[in-house]
């Protein structure tokens, strides 16, 4: 690693003190003058429709004092979804909302509603909407074909098989491309295997739900909710109030959690504002748990056949994939395109062909999560390969090495007849590193020891999600008390990124962290266009873009130093707080002179004159900024060269109980290719804090619905199982290590690393619980519970569910 | 008071579940007060028979009137004895859960009911075809008798009154009664059996819709309210003295013959020698 | 009326100091009172507005009833002493160490915290549709909708199920059923022992209730006789996550064992049934038997005889029968 003075380091970063002693204020946490409490009702059915609703004896309630109902919303258009509905397309829609004076009273408003469904058919598993004559979650039909919602049933297909848990191949898809010649690719396989997989459902359950306060004054919506980003928030959230972004103050400088749930915060979030304008009055709107449940999003499930050729040395030379993506009832979720996209990448197929589509069900809306399509890939194919490790009597992390790609790999669906490449690809260097470091095959003589009816098993996992975006801007003022004030629009989503990016200007500054003030959170503060914080792409983006400012910020110090000392501004250096002349120290400005001076000469200097190609947010910030000091905004222009993609290895070794299928994870490292480290302590605790997520699709995180009602049975906390902390191995330290090769297109070499160690997590342990089970076992799904392992060691029990059942 | 006790399904709309068990208390006390009301008409206003059948003694012997009369074989009163135990078994085991008295009752219940459904379905086949299966039904001459004993008991002109064939009017309602609650119960309580843990057919509760379901619990309780009165008012007529002759013919079989010319109309209910009692 | 969950609706609270007082608040209110303790059950009910009480007696002032002390018997714990009090406790680990050590295996640390042994033993079922507020047998409907052809039952019972199909989830319910406990009920009229054995019951007697206790009761103590102190003890939960987690079933069992030879043993589990199962059948096999696999394998055969699997259940079956099995063979096998 090229030598940085504050990349790289652990450091305390700005907001965690007040996160660690409770003061930092989330949006439930804050109070306005005269504030109402605003409560929902939400659909009962899985689909309905209002028939009849009379709100009177709510509305005459002492302390009621407005009520929004989606006639009040403009209507979106299919199949995007309004917030408040009259045909509730699921369980837990909300169709109306009262706001009153405390929350008991909204609550029991609520209760006083004479409301009358009209129940309307419905749909909880993509294969009963497929099937001839099942069916449509929506009344305008089943999947999108393009741009359009249509109506797809397979009547081809041999039913017979689905009903035993085979996915069919031959229906018609919506969507279909290829590269090379799959056939022909199977032809020279000498090893095919050819799979029905399922992955769940599964909720993102951030700690801190959707809750959203709202107010008015003086014609501006006050806007405290939960997101993940802030300038990429203020569009859509203004969009969705109806009003200008300019009249929107947006404030979320805490956010317990999205795993892209709430990349750009909700669209319920709208319901506090909207009912605040109307009653006149501040509305706060605290989402419960079970609302969170209902309507927080979810990773799609994807039912699907894989069908892998290898070559005897374990190459995959062809991958032919159907997929079918349980979609929600709303959006157009397309996790089973990066999916494929992702096993593409991971396993470099010669020939590849995919098929693919989202049918509608009347589940909970979906939207991405943390890897969306990457876990499902990982979780569903990394057991193929696993498998064929052992047919092919290979080591299953030879496989893996063979297959990772290298350089500038090509993957994915071809745009004009063409793969597109990855920035950088050092996975093989990862796990070359990681082969030594972590004692793999001290790991593989532990695989099938027993210790009375427990036997350790050992599992290893590749996974790639995309790493990072470009070409964002960075805002930065050097006041007058020379502190840097870098001003960053990628919100707090608890990954601390919106900190570790702001340091590559400091480091630009070759100034201590000290000096430093990151301003985040609150579009008031005047931030700058940034990439939204989601889908990994904030540390790539942002370590640009504010390498671009902290570069720009240092040439305007050199041009005022050499303006007031003379000579030429490549004669100046910048360090530690001070512009001064090289070779002759004394010759110097402190950044606070510097400011001062910027002040004076104004122009390009205090911004009164701003570059061209920054956003016009950018602009508008930095207008508003113009004339405290040295006032900086750039644009991200350093050259791209392909899709930014990180790699996590899981090694995971579990212990299963194979008296009572009880799964102890007893250990898990993770080997990466994140390029740069920026914040060693932070990138640990997203390898490993994704893991744990991996840990939950793998072992238990799950929905279960009553299919003859169409209604969530475990929608508690406690009942769909998130994995608790408790449930991470415990005995040591996880490790983790990295390959440490800096990604060619970012200054610093740096990669996001958000994604990717969720479906490692979850790889490594679905691939631990087989080879503890002997290795040739087929759960072939995700999550594998106790139940399906003594189901599997107990051929006498017959399966309660067949490999493709959803929410079971 | 309530009728009915509804509840709301998992969608929340509103279902019918069962009676409201108000109905059981209601019954009772319907059945209770029957019975002080008839007390209080059989000592003070219900007119005595006049023993009119002075020398109809010997004409009887002569004409081949045995001295006891088989009232009831001895299937007929397995039968009953039968089905009274297991009626009286449904009813406890049904309602004292209700009343507080808790036990382990439905397996109780159901067998009980199984043996109820049995008794009864040999009962419909034998008195089809091996009883007088007529003497049982309220025809349309019974109800001519009623309207003229009903004017009599008024003190109004009403004609000569025969007496009774084997079954007086009130046996005949009270057996009719007994049919109709208890094919209400049989009918439903079959079904019910899908509900319930047994040996006989697997659970499905979604046999039939909601609706029906709730028709079919309401059905079966108010067969079952309705029994509890019936059953206390036939307790209390089989243990008034003046009835107790029949109550005895319930248990041995048969009456004598005296009873016989007494209360019943010898073209009615037409005895000979064949009719001697066997035992 | 439209239906809204997740918010607590607003009820009168109650905070006596004495044993009388709350029991004449819960005489003022009968059957609309409720009985605080912890909380772990109760405000998940009240939240979800599904149980609305008029009155909440928390008996988290009385301390009384939070004492665990050394009677001439036995060791006599009071219903609210928490699950960390139990698990702390030194004469508890001393003399019934499975009993600390099922505490500790109940809920996450945070609610071993907050939980009492009283609410732990008296909490109701975690069936996911009576929660839910479906108005199933237990609710007063006429339906069980955890048993029908296309239910989701993975975690009912197999077991002792009556129309109801729910079952107990306490931990420390099975352990004080294998050690012989007696719960001691108080209402205004008196004072009443219980064995623990019956004071848990099941549907067939009464689909409304998990336990003994009525209206007006509160469970003031539990009392563990010195009887099993000490003997060889065996608990086993398994679950689908190491925390925060009620049993897919447990065994708890207390074994006098000399020379090898079972001279008594108690084998209990809960999890599987609507009620802690004590398997009479199996004690009886392996009593005057010598420790063993054979012996073992045995217990756990007739532990599982009369089984009624569900559809999404049957690995229970397997489950139970391996772990009356363990219990029997101990822990150090």
């Amino acid at each position: 690693m090229a030598d940085y003075k504050l990349i790289g380091k652990n450091y305390t970063t700005p907001d965690i003190l007040a996160k660690v002693t409770g003061r930092a204020k989330y949006a439930e946490d804050f109070r306005a003058e005269g504030m109402l409490f605003a409560k929902l009702l939400v659909s009962p059915m899985p689909h309905a429709r209002v028939r009849r609703l009379d709100t009177s004896a709510a509305m005459a309630m002492p302390g009621v004092e407005a009520i929004l109902t989606a006639d009040e919303l403009p209507e979106a258009e299919a199949p995007q979804e309004a917030g408040l509905t009259n045909e509730p397309l699921y369980e837990g829609e909300p169709i109306l909302a009262i706001a009153a004076v405390d929350e008991e009273t909204a609550a029991e408003a609520i209760e006083a509603v004479q409301i009358d469904f009209e129940p309307l058919p419905f749909v909880l598993d993509p294969m009963d909407s497929l099937r001839p004559g099942g069916p449509n979650a929506r009344l305008d039909g089943n999947t999108m074909a393009g741009r359009d919602l249509s109506t797809i049933k397979w009547d081809s297909v041999d039913w017979s098989e689905v009903d035993r848990g085979i996915m069919p191949l031959g229906g018609e898809v919506t969507d279909e491309w290829q590269v090379g010649d799959v056939e022909a690719g199977f032809a020279e396989a000498d090893l095919i295997l050819d799979e029905s997989v399922f992955s769940a459902s599964l909720s993102h359950q951030p700690l801190e739900t959707r809750t959203a306060m709202a107010y008015w004054q003086n014609g501006k919506c006050f806007m405290h909710c939960s997101t993940q980003s802030t300038a990429r928030t203020e569009g859509g959230m203004a969009r969705w109030i109806g009003i200008d972004p300019t009249d929107l103050v947006l404030i979320a400088e805490y956010c317990g959690g999205g795993f892209g749930s709430k990349i750009s915060s909700s669209i319920q979030a709208r319901i506090p504002a909207l009912l605040s304008r109307k009653a006149g009055k501040p509305v706060m709107m605290r989402v419960t748990r079970q609302e969170e449940n209902f309507f927080g999003r979810a990773r799609p499930g994807i039912q699907a056949r894989a069908k892998f050729g290898f070559k005897s040395d374990g190459r995959v030379v062809a991958i032919d994939l159907t997929m079918v993506q349980d979609g929600g009832p709303y959006g157009r979720s397309g996790d089973y395109m990066s999916c494929a996209d992702q096993a593409s990448l991971m396993y470099q197929p010669e020939h590849m062909r995919v098929r693919g589509m989202t049918v509608y069900t009347n589940t909970p809306p979906r939207g991405a999560q943390r890897a969306p399509g990457g876990v499902q890939a990982v979780a569903m194919f990394a057991p193929i390969v696993d498998k064929a490790a052992r047919q092919l009597d290979l080591d299953r992390l030879d496989i893996i090495h063979t297959n990772a790609p290298q350089g500038q790999a090509l993957f994915g669906r071809p745009r004009q007849g063409r793969q597109g490449n990855v920035s950088s690809a050092f996975p093989k260097e990862a796990i070359d590193k990681a082969r030594e470091e972590f004692d793999w095959e001290g790991m593989k003589a532990r695989s099938g020891q027993r210790n009375g009816s427990k036997v350790t098993g050992v599992g290893v996992a590749i996974s790639s999600y995309s790493a990072g975006t470009s070409g964002v801007d960075g805002l930065l003022v050097i006041r007058p008390d020379g502190m840097v004030e870098i001003h960053t629009g990628v919100g707090n989503l608890g990954t601390e990124s919106f900190s570790d990016t702001s340091r590559a200007a400091m480091e630009a500054l070759d100034t201590p962290w000290e000096q430093a003030e990151v301003v985040w959170g609150d579009t008031s503060k005047h931030l700058p266009w940034s990439a939204i914080q989601g889908g990994s792409q904030t540390t790539h983006g942002h370590t640009r873009s504010n390498w671009a400012a902290g570069l720009e910020a240092k040439k305007r110090l050199q041009e005022i130093a050499a303006d007031r000392f003379g000579g030429s501004a490549d004669s100046f250096e910048v360090g530690n707080g001070r512009v001064f002349r090289r070779g002759n120290r004394g010759q110097a400005m402190t950044f606070g002179q510097a400011a001062e001076r910027a002040i004076q000469l104004g122009g390009v200097y205090d911004g009164s004159q701003l570059p061209e190609d920054i956003n016009e947010m950018t602009t508008r910030s930095a207008t508003a900024l113009a004339g405290r000091g040295l006032v900086v905004a750039a644009k991200d222009n350093f050259e791209t060269g392909g899709r930014n993609m990180s790699f996590c290895i899981g090694f995971a070794e579990v212990e299963v109980d194979t008296e009572t299928g009880a799964v102890v994870l007893k250990d898990y490292k993770v080997a990466s290719d994140a390029g740069t480290v920026l914040h060693p302590q932070n990138f640990a605790g997203q390898v490993h804090g994704g893991g744990i997520q991996g840990f939950g699709v793998a072992l238990g995180q799950k929905w279960v619905m009553d299919p003859q009602w169409g209604l969530h049975v475990a929608k508690r906390f406690y009942s769909n199982r998130p994995p608790t902390i408790l449930d991470a191995p415990h005995d040591q330290e996880l490790a983790w290590s990295v390959a440490d090769e800096p990604d060619p297109f970012n200054p610093l070499g740096a990669k996001g690393i958000g994604e990717a160690p969720v479906g490692a997590g979850a790889g490594a342990v679905l691939n631990a619980i087989s080879d503890a089970l002997g290795g040739n076992v087929d759960f072939n799904r995700s999550p594998i519970m106790g139940d399906m392992i003594l189901t599997m060691l107990n051929p006498e029990l017959d399966e309660a569910h067949n490999k493709l059942s959803t929410h079971v | 008071m309530e009728l009915f006790q509804w509840g709301t399904n998992p969608w929340g709309q509103e279902t019918l579940i069962r009676v409201s068990w108000d109905l059981l208390y209601l019954f009772f006390w319907a059945g209770i007060a029957f019975i002080v009301f008839h007390v209080v008409y059989a000592a003070v206003w219900l007119p005595k028979l006049a023993r009119a059948n002075g020398g109809q003694e010997e004409a009887a012997a002569a004409a081949g009137i045995p001295e006891t009369i088989e009232r009831h074989t001895l299937w007929a009163r397995i039968f009953h004895w039968v089905m009274a135990a297991s009626m009286l078994v449904l009813l406890v085991t049904g309602f004292f859960p209700i009343i507080g008295v808790q036990f382990a009752w439905v397996t109780i219940h159901w067998i009980a009911g199984i043996v109820l459904t049995i008794s009864i379905l040999y009962h419909i086949v034998h008195a089809t075809f091996y009883l007088d299966f007529w003497s049982i039904w309220i025809l349309p001459d019974d109800m001519d008798e009623a309207v003229q004993r009903v004017k009599r008991q008024m003190g109004q002109e009403a004609s000569e009154i025969k007496k009774h064939g084997k079954y007086p009017l009130d046996h005949k309602l009270f057996h009719t009664a007994v049919m109709l609650a208890g094919l209400a119960v049989i009918g439903t309580g079959l079904v019910m059996m899908f509900r319930i843990e047994n040996a006989l057919v697997p659970r499905n509760a979604y046999l039939l819709s909601e609706p029906t379901w709730g028709l079919m619990y309401t059905l079966h309780g108010l067969g079952a309210v309705l029994f509890v009165m019936l059953t206390l008012t036939h307790i209390y007529f089989a243990i008034r003295p003046d009835k107790f002759w029949l109550t005895k013919s319930m248990l041995f079989g048969s009456v004598e013959r005296e009873r016989y010319l007494d209360h019943h109309d010898p073209d009615r209910w037409v005895v000979n020698k064949e009719s001697a009692s066997k035992s | 009326m439209a239906v809204i969950r997740d918010k607590m609706p607003a009820f009168q609270l109650f905070q006596p100091a004495s044993t009388e007082e709350a029991l004449g608040v819960l005489d003022q209110y009968g059957a609309d009172a409720w009985v605080l303790a912890g909380g772990l059950d109760t405000w998940d009910w009240l939240k979800d507005r599904v149980k609305k009480p008029a009155a909440v007696v928390d008996l988290g002032g009385v301390s009384e009833l939070s004492e665990i002390r050394s009677l001439g018997g036995g060791l006599e714990i009071g219903a609210m002493a928490t699950l960390r009090d139990v698990i702390r406790h030194p004469e508890v680990s001393e003399q019934f160490s499975m009993l600390a050590d099922s505490a500790s295996q109940a809920a996450s640390p945070q609610i071993q915290n907050q939980g009492t042994l009283g609410g732990n033993v008296g909490q109701d079922t975690r069936c996911w549709y009576y929660r839910d507020g479906w108005s199933c047998y237990r609710a007063g409907g006429n339906i069980c909708y955890a048993d029908t052809p296309t239910a989701m039952n993975r975690e009912h019972a197999i077991l002792g199920a009556s129309r109801c199909v729910a079952v107990n989830p306490s931990d420390t319910a099975p352990v004080l059923v294998a050690l012989d406990a007696e719960m001691v009920v108080r209402n205004s009229t008196g004072e009443r022992v219980i064995p623990a054995q019956d004071f848990f019951i099941g549907p067939a007697v009464d689909i409304m209730r998990m336990t003994a206790l009525q209206p007006g009761d509160i469970l003031t103590s539990i009392r563990i006789p010195w009887t099993w102190a000490n003997t060889r003890f065996y608990f086993e939960k398994a679950r689908d996550r190491a925390v925060w987690d009620f049993p897919l079933a447990n065994v708890a069992s207390a074994a006098k064992i000399s020379n090898g030879v079972v001279e008594d043993i108690r084998i209990v589990a809960n999890g599987v049934a609507p009620y802690p199962v004590r398997f009479l059948a199996a004690e009886d096999a392996v009593r005057g038997r010598q420790v063993g696999q054979a012996v073992a394998m045995e217990a756990g055969e007739l532990a599982i005889n009369g089984v009624r699997p569900l559809r999404h259940n049957a690995y229970k079956v397997t489950l139970l029968r391996n772990l009356v099995k363990r219990s029997v063979q101990g822990a150090e096998a």
